[in-house]
């Protein structure tokens, strides 16, 4: 006794998409996209009801096995033969898969589970067994794009894709009023919506049967794709999506003929999810920068010695000045020592993609762009995706897979007692996976030398955004600064970023720059960490301009030091990124140097903006 | 250690009225979806949780089956239940006590969902499914102690089944799902570090409780514990009759919730509160409705009345504010009595 479809309140772009689903058994994905609590799951959970099929529930933490299929363990012990045990998708045969919060699932299940769908049969190849059954189903799955979202790839291939929207006061009242007589008295609300129920139902029914008929003028199928390549989708997908769509459309309103009406409603459906975003909608001029301006640089009364400049003028990323002209530049200005002050947090922003753009790593880890990567638990926790015959010994046997292996051959061997005789060269063991994060410290320079112009406010703005990406992300955080003579752990990496915040709002600026007593401390603290943390991903972030003035040796040449050590330092698993902090004419080159030097990663302050970054490749290109 | 089950008593613990009015909601109503209670270290917190094993209701359930599946809601039945209900074999009620049920963070997956019973098919060459802590869940409470700190995938697992009320499980061979209806109870000390978003709405209330400050009652909680070590057993038995008040006060109200009304007048006020504070969703407004009905029930009164609104409306909105990732969480008590003063 599920909530009747025909009862749920609104959301009729997602009503529009279901029905259309299980009206043509062309089209076979379907996502609805939603906040939490939106009833997304209600909605699609009650579509069974509407098409007398079955919905056939796909659980995140399926095995492989059991997704697909296998070794039938009761059978083959009967027959002596492998027998095929065919899965879950088998029984999605004929009737709805539904998947609840699919962005959470694994990516290489979801791929096979989107294959599978869309080509409507499954292949089984694993064990003894080779074979292959039908799966013509309609694919329904809900995600809150909240905690990470599918990659676009995977979102090009559902077929539908709805978003449900905020909704109405009075709305929101029915739904609670209806959701109230639901619970207190299931069967009589049913009564109360069963003819609306029956009136959807008919509406389908009748819809399949004019489908075989409907046309499209061929201008109309112009429009499709016309539109389909104002938004820049890739493929051909959409295209045929749309088409399928309206075609639907027009026969769930009982016409033999696409309207344009049709193709609106399809557009929105089909569309918004394939949207490429490598060319920015032309509907959002930059109307933002001026009141940015205004939060980056704001009126404060403590004078810092220069007139507060235009300071972001900002340049096409990508040619860097001269990077070998400086050699004549003289010295850096020795900077007064700025009485400590406390700079309040600058301007956030959208961080571009700054670790995983151009990492090396494996393709599938690329995908969530929620948590950061999966990564293989070697100590027995994490899900249990598949199994493999073990090296040597395990600990951590695949119970399942090695009664299969052993099932075919209870018939020649010989039992004492057990109905199954498990030999040594049955046993399989779990490959399991865990969600790793990342640790990512930063390392940042709070000497005077940012001081300069508020330029610590932007520093703090900037690592904020980082913060806050990485909340989304997940990962682990710390913070450690460096200045006067020492290096400090202000917070070791913990997950909540409610710390981090409040000690980098307090953080406090001023004085000179032991760059070479933080890598020190640094290279320290990190080699032990990232030992103790096997298999975490650890990254430092050092925020500097990379002027040190603080030798470590008496008398000798901070830079030199500074650049000598980069050299040589090499944390083990430990990656390393450099965020150069410098600003204004002359610029020095010392934070690019030294990021050489490290192996790390070189970005300026200003291009970890991705708004600001878009806009300059935008500009470059244009120019 | 005479008796390891023994746990200071829920009536004992001094102060902490709000946690204790929110895990009562949830025994009352079990459909308001759980609570989560943030708080530091030494706070009372697993000690409440636990405690509550002492006065919690009881309930019928089918007698015999291994899911506990709650007598006479036929279309909630297990498998077992439902096989036997089509056979024609007539099932008996059984009366137990809800219970609190612990899930150790280091649970690993197939304990918690259950798995093949590999004994069964060792012996019998046929597969059977051997019941998870999510099985054991089913009409009690769930607490996880540390939630924040549980892994991923159990999470995932959570959210599947405090969203369907179902535990599906289709891995190692076994294809089964069974009702899993629980009271989801997480603690957790904020310093260590934040929840998933998705996890926390789906927690119908929670709170933030601080130490206790005033002296007095430091300690007189010190001397109440004290008394408590030295002979736990005897110190229960001083308290039974409280206790066993306790029990009776929460089956009331549980026969009760089904004949509290809530008039249109507070299903308005319900949806403004919310829409006042910029909550997006249906859960926050059904749960509240559910909290203040519950509330209602507690005190006695078949009729929802604004106080009840008051009376839950921090529980039910605090983790739902809409607040930037770094901001202090918190709801405006004066804002919220305008908001109320205003209808």
């Amino acid at each position: 006794m599920s909530f009747p479809f025909s009862a749920v309140v609104g959301m009729e772009d997602a009503k529009r998409a279901l029905e259309c689903a299980v009206t043509n058994p062309r089209i076979h994905t379907v996502l609805i996209r939603g906040g939490t609590g939106t009833a997304k799951t209600v909605l699609a959970r009650s579509c069974s009801d509407i098409c007398s099929k079955h919905l056939v529930n796909c659980p995140l933490n399926v095995t492989d096995e059991q997704l697909f299929g296998g070794l039938d363990i009761e059978k083959t012990l009967k027959t002596g033969r492998p027998e095929m045990q065919p899965g879950l998708l088998s029984r999605a045969h004929n009737n709805i898969l539904y998947i609840d919060d699919v962005n959470l699932m694994d990516r290489a299940m979801l791929s096979g589970i989107l294959d599978c769908v869309l080509n409507g049969t499954v292949r089984v190849e694993r064990g003894p067994i080779s074979a292959s059954y039908p799966c013509d189903t309609v694919l329904i799955a809900t995600m809150n794009p909240e905690d990470s979202d599918l990659s676009e790839h995977m979102l090009d291939r559902f077929d539908l894709c709805a978003y449900i929207p905020p909704m109405e006061e009075k709305e929101r009242r029915l739904v609670l009023t209806r959701n109230e007589e639901y619970l207190t008295d299931p069967k009589s609300f049913l009564e109360k919506f069963s003819s609306e129920q029956e009136a959807v139902a008919k509406r389908i029914d009748r819809a399949a049967k004019i489908l075989p008929l409907v046309t499209i003028s061929d201008e109309l199928s112009a429009v499709i794709s016309e539109l389909c390549v104002k938004v820049g989708a890739e493929g051909l997908r959409g295209d045929l999506a749309m088409l399928n769509c309206a075609e639907t459309l027009a026969a769930l309103n009982g016409r033999d003929e696409v309207f344009k009406k049709d193709i609106e409603e399809a557009a929105v459906l089909c569309l918004p999810h394939r949207r490429s975003y490598d060319q920015p909608p032309p509907e959002q001029p930059p109307e933002e920068p001026p009141e940015q301006q205004e939060e980056e640089e704001p009126p404060q009364d403590e004078p810092p010695e220069q007139p507060p400049e235009q300071q972001d003028d900002r340049d096409p990323p990508e040619e860097n000045n001269e990077d070998d002209a400086d050699q004549d530049l003289p010295d850096p200005p020795e900077l007064p020592d700025l009485e400590e002050m406390m700079f309040e947090i600058g301007r956030e922003f959208r961080v571009i993609d700054y670790l995983d753009k151009n990492e090396r790593l494996p393709a599938r880890t690329k995908t969530r762009k929620g948590r950061r990567a999966m990564a293989r638990s070697a100590d027995g926790t994490g899900r249990y995706a598949r199994y493999r015959t073990p090296d040597g010994k395990t600990h951590d046997i695949a119970f399942d897979a090695t009664i299969r292996a052993a099932a075919p051959y209870q018939r020649v061997r010989e039992s004492e007692n057990v109905s199954i005789v498990i030999e040594p060269q049955d046993i399989r063991e779990k490959v399991r996976e865990r969600r790793s994060g990342c640790t990512l410290l930063f390392l940042v320079d709070a000497s005077g030398s940012l001081g300069v112009r508020k330029r610590m406010s932007t520093v703090k703005g900037a690592i904020l955004s980082m913060l806050r990406d990485s909340y989304v992300k997940r990962d682990r955080i710390g913070l450690m600064a460096f200045r006067r003579d020492s290096a400090d752990m202000i917070l070791p990496p913990t997950k909540s970023v409610e710390y981090s915040y409040k000690r980098l709002e307090e953080l406090p600026t001023g004085g000179k720059t032991p760059l070479g007593e933080a890598l020190v401390r640094v290279d320290e603290y990190m080699t032990s960490y990232a030992r103790c943390h096997v298999g975490e991903r650890c990254f430092v972030i050092l925020v500097t301009d990379g002027r040190a003035n603080v030798p470590l040796r008496q008398g000798a040449d901070a830079n030199d030091e500074v650049q000598k050590m980069a050299e040589d330092i090499s944390i083990p698993h430990v990656g390393w990124i450099v965020v150069d902090a410098g600003m204004g004419f002359p610029h020095f080159d010392n934070a690019q140097k030294l990021a050489q030097k490290l192996g790390a990663k070189y970005f300026k302050l200003e291009d970890l903006d991705a708004d600001r970054f878009a806009e300059g490749v935008k500009s470059a290109i244009e120019s | 250690m005479a008796n390891v089950n023994a746990v200071f008593p829920f009536t004992e613990i001094v102060g902490q009225d709000n946690m204790k009015r929110a895990l009562m909601l949830n025994v009352v109503d079990p459909g308001i979806g759980g609570v989560l209670i943030k708080g530091e270290k030494g706070t009372a917190k697993s000690t409440t949780v636990r405690s509550m094993n002492m006065i919690l209701p009881h309930r019928k359930v089918v007698k015999g089956c291994p899911f506990r599946c709650e007598f006479g809601r036929e279309d909630r039945y297990c498998p077992y239940c439902r096989e036997k209900l089509d056979k024609g074999i007539a099932l008996e009620p059984e009366s137990v006590r809800m219970r609190v049920i612990d899930l150790p963070l280091s649970a690993t997956e197939d304990r918690v969902s259950g798995t093949l019973d590999l004994e069964h098919v060792l012996k019998t060459g046929e597969k059977k499914f051997e019941p998870g802590v999510l099985a054991s869940a089913n009409g009690n409470i769930l607490y996880v102690d540390e939630v924040n700190l549980l892994d991923d995938h159990l999470v995932d697992l959570l959210l599947d089944s405090a969203a369907m009320g179902v535990n599906y499980v289709e891995r190692e061979g076994v294809s089964f799902s069974h009702p899993s209806r629980f009271v989801l109870v997480g603690t957790m000390n904020p310093e260590e570090g934040d929840l998933r978003p998705q996890l926390l709405d789906r927690f119908g209330l929670s709170l933030d409780i601080k130490g206790e400050k005033d002296v007095k009652k430091r300690a007189e909680v010190v001397k109440k514990r004290v008394a408590y070590d030295m002979d736990p057993e005897a110190y229960i038995e001083r308290c039974r009759k409280d206790l066993d008040d306790m029990t009776q006060k929460l089956e009331r109200a549980r026969e009760l919730l089904p004949k509290v009304a809530a008039s249109d007048a507070i299903v308005d006020a319900v949806v403004s509160v919310t829409i006042h504070f910029g909550i997006d969703g249906h859960r926050a407004d059904i749960t509240m409705l559910k909290a203040a009905k519950a509330n209602a029930a507690l005190e006695g009164r078949t009729e929802v009345t604004k106080d009840d609104i008051r009376a839950t409306a921090e529980l039910v909105l605090a983790h739902r504010l809409k607040r930037r990732p770094f901001e202090d969480a918190g709801l405006d008590r004066e804002e919220l009595e305008g908001c109320l003063q205003s209808l």
